[in-house]
């Protein structure tokens, strides 16, 4: 697990220990080109500070071994004088100005001049300038590197600081009971932390919308039951209170019935719960042509036993995305309305057309047809028509969910549902893919 | 008894309807508000079956509209609104019993048989006349402490009689207490039914007031 903490201490640090050591050779280099700049001048001075007249030659007899500064004179004959250190790993010339002699023991600084009649030359190694710089350099640098842990534990505590809203944010989520779907407080909040609470608050209110509509749903579902259950209920009792066969027979007809309507229910809204999460459907190259034909084929003895004539006027060919079965549950929706609201001797046609590339379905009937008023209503759940129209219920009963699964399912695919009036002065319901 | 039922779901109205025949009551069945408030504004009912969740004009409106016009016909709600607010709305609107979806013929028999008591202004729920013992739960009439074996329409008409002693009852009133709508009423029908009742019960029990009605005299 990445921990924002973590990254951010550790790329500090490496930034810090990156400008510290980019700083320390800065100064290093700084310090090396003063050194340099201040030993030259003091090569200078003792060369200036030698005596003019002509030597006699002495052998040195000092010599250490360890050089701090070699120094060389010749005679204007180019006889060697005096040798401070006779084991200095120099060449035996002489050089004048400055110069640096790369030598088997490392880079030495020379100067050589001309003093009176004698020709001198001075040299250093230039270990001791840089050693030096190196000290100017470290010494600078040696409280930063100190510091360097205190540093951390100040950006670990700064940085638990600055993420303290979200952990604030984690743990109002965290101790919420699951139904609490108001938002989170979005005030006070860092402008880094604001767009993930805005972000949760958007998902927050789109599940509470979900559920409001889950709980409408399973209450109207709940209501809706108690109906058809309330006559199953009364036709069970009248069964049991029966006193002879015939009214018995007559009685469990109707319990059949009853429980008939009561399956139905269930199932519509079994559909409907199916249908219910509004993704979109599980994509699938659908042959409308003969799933249409199919559900008709299907609902022909149907509408034979209601005397209705039902029938395809036409078919094109025509494939659509989507899934096979909720079309049909939807595709059996529309004809069982057109059947059942037809009246005897009525005819229901079902044209399958493509128009500008979308297929289109259109299912007519020679039913009473849905009021003007009414028809965006008829798409809700539990909704029946004439209701609350000045006109008397049809008799065909119904459990007021097949428009609501048709329009969902239609939604899920992308397709829009127009009512019209067919021809036949009935109802025409247009699909359009 | 006479009760209107409104209801408009077809199965529930049948099923009630079926077994409240089988209990002696007469029952007209209306579909939608305003057939019931037309209904319950022309004719005269013992108690009224109100479902809420009506066509043309909602349950509870017609309730109130009832209420309004001083009909003070006991109505018992009949409904799948099962919300303690819903109950509460429908008893401030007038309603004196309020019974939710589904419910037990049996506990609808015996709330109904309650409000009517009510109405008449009696607490007992047993109905007595001198040697006479009328159990409108029961559908038994006892004399003397022994059972008469009365037929439901018999029973009703009895109940009738003895609901308001010393009132009379036109045959209209009777037959209207005895039959729903659309039943087939034959024409001298109460006049058989008085002839059994007397024949069983003794023949001084219901009186013939000519040209009016017939009627219990009040208790001795």
């Amino acid at each position: 697990m990445s921990s924002i903490r973590r990254q951010l201490l550790f790329w500090l640090l490496a930034i810090v220990v990156a400008g510290v050591s980019l700083a320390g050779w800065l100064i290093y280099r700084q310090a090396l080109a003063e050194a340099n700049e201040l030993f030259d001048y003091q090569l200078q001075e003792i060369a200036a500070a030698l005596p003019s007249e002509p030597f006699n030659e002495i052998l040195s007899s000092r010599d250490t071994g360890t050089e701090g500064i070699v120094l060389q004179i010749w005679n204007r004959n180019g006889v060697l004088m005096y040798y401070s250190h006779p084991r200095a790993p120099l060449a035996p010339r002489a050089e004048l100005g400055f110069s640096t002699e790369r030598t088997d023991r490392g880079d030495w600084r020379v100067y050589g001049a001309i003093v009176g009649d004698n020709v001198v030359q001075l040299a250093q190694p230039m270990t001791v300038r840089n050693r030096l710089a190196a000290n100017v350099a470290w010494r600078t640098l040696w409280p930063l590197i100190v510091l360097l842990p205190f540093l951390g534990l100040a950006v670990w505590m700064v940085v638990g600081r600055g993420l303290k809203p979200l952990s604030r944010v984690a743990r109002a989520l965290d101790t919420r009971h699951p139904e609490a779907l108001e938002p989170l407080p979005e005030e006070r909040l860092p402008r880094e932390v604001t767009p993930l609470v805005h972000a949760l608050n958007a998902l927050l209110e789109r599940l509470a919308q979900a559920l409001d509509t889950q709980k409408a749903f399973v209450a109207d579902a709940a209501h809706e039951l108690r109906t058809p259950l309330a006559a199953v209920q009364i036709q069970a009792q009248l069964v049991a209170r029966a006193r002879d066969d015939e009214t018995r027979r007559e009685a469990l007809g109707d319990l059949q019935a009853g429980v008939t309507r009561a399956t139905r229910l269930a199932e519509q809204l079994l559909a409907l719960a199916r249908s219910e999460p509004d993704g979109h459907a599980r994509a699938q190259s659908v042959d409308l042509h003969a799933l249409l034909d199919d559900c008709v084929l299907n609902y022909a003895p149907l509408a034979q036993q209601r005397g209705v004539d039902l029938g395809i006027e036409e078919s094109a060919d025509a494939h659509v995305h989507g899934d096979a079965d909720a079309l049909r549950v939807m595709f059996n929706n529309l004809l069982d309305n057109a059947t059942k609201y037809t009246p005897a001797g009525g005819r229901v046609d079902v044209r399958l057309i493509v128009n500008d590339g979308h297929p289109l379905v259109r299912i007519e009937d020679s039913g009473p047809g849905i009021p003007v008023d009414e028809r965006a209503r008829v798409f809700d759940r539990f909704y029946r028509v004439g209701a609350n129209a000045n006109r008397a219920r049809t008799d065909v009963s119904g459990t007021g969910l097949g428009l609501a699964i048709v329009r969902r399912i239609a939604d899920q695919h992308d397709a829009t549902i127009a009512l019209g009036d067919s021809p036949a002065g009935g109802l025409q319901v247009e699909l359009r893919f | 008894m006479r009760i209107l039922l409104v209801e408009d779901d077809r199965m529930i109205a049948e099923g009630v309807r079926k077994a409240l025949r089988g209990e002696g009551f007469a029952v007209d069945w209306v579909e939608d508000g305003e057939a019931a408030l037309s209904a319950a504004s022309g004719e005269s009912y013992d108690l009224m079956l109100l479902d809420l969740g009506l066509p043309k004009r909602d349950g509870l409106d017609v309730l109130r509209t009832l209420r309004a016009r001083s009909v003070a016909l006991p109505v018992l709600i009949l409904t799948a609104r099962d919300a303690i607010a819903d109950r509460v709305k429908g008893l401030d609107a007038g309603a004196d019993d309020y019974l939710i979806k589904p419910f037990d013929l049996d506990e609808l028999g015996a709330r109904m048989r309650a409000l009517i008591r009510r109405q008449s202004g009696r607490s007992e729920s047993l109905i007595r006349h001198g040697s006479i013992t009328l159990d409108p739960a029961s559908h038994q009439v006892t004399q003397d402490g022994l059972p008469v074996a009365l037929s439901a329409r018999e029973f009703a008409l009895l109940e009738a009689l003895l609901a308001r002693p010393g009132a009379v009852l036109s045959k209209t009133q009777l037959e209207e207490k005895m039959y729903g709508w659309g039943e087939e009423i034959g024409s001298n029908t109460v006049e058989v039914y008085i002839h059994a009742l007397r024949k069983k019960l003794g023949a001084d029990l219901i009186r013939n007031v000519r040209g009016l009605g017939y009627m219990i005299a009040k208790d001795a």
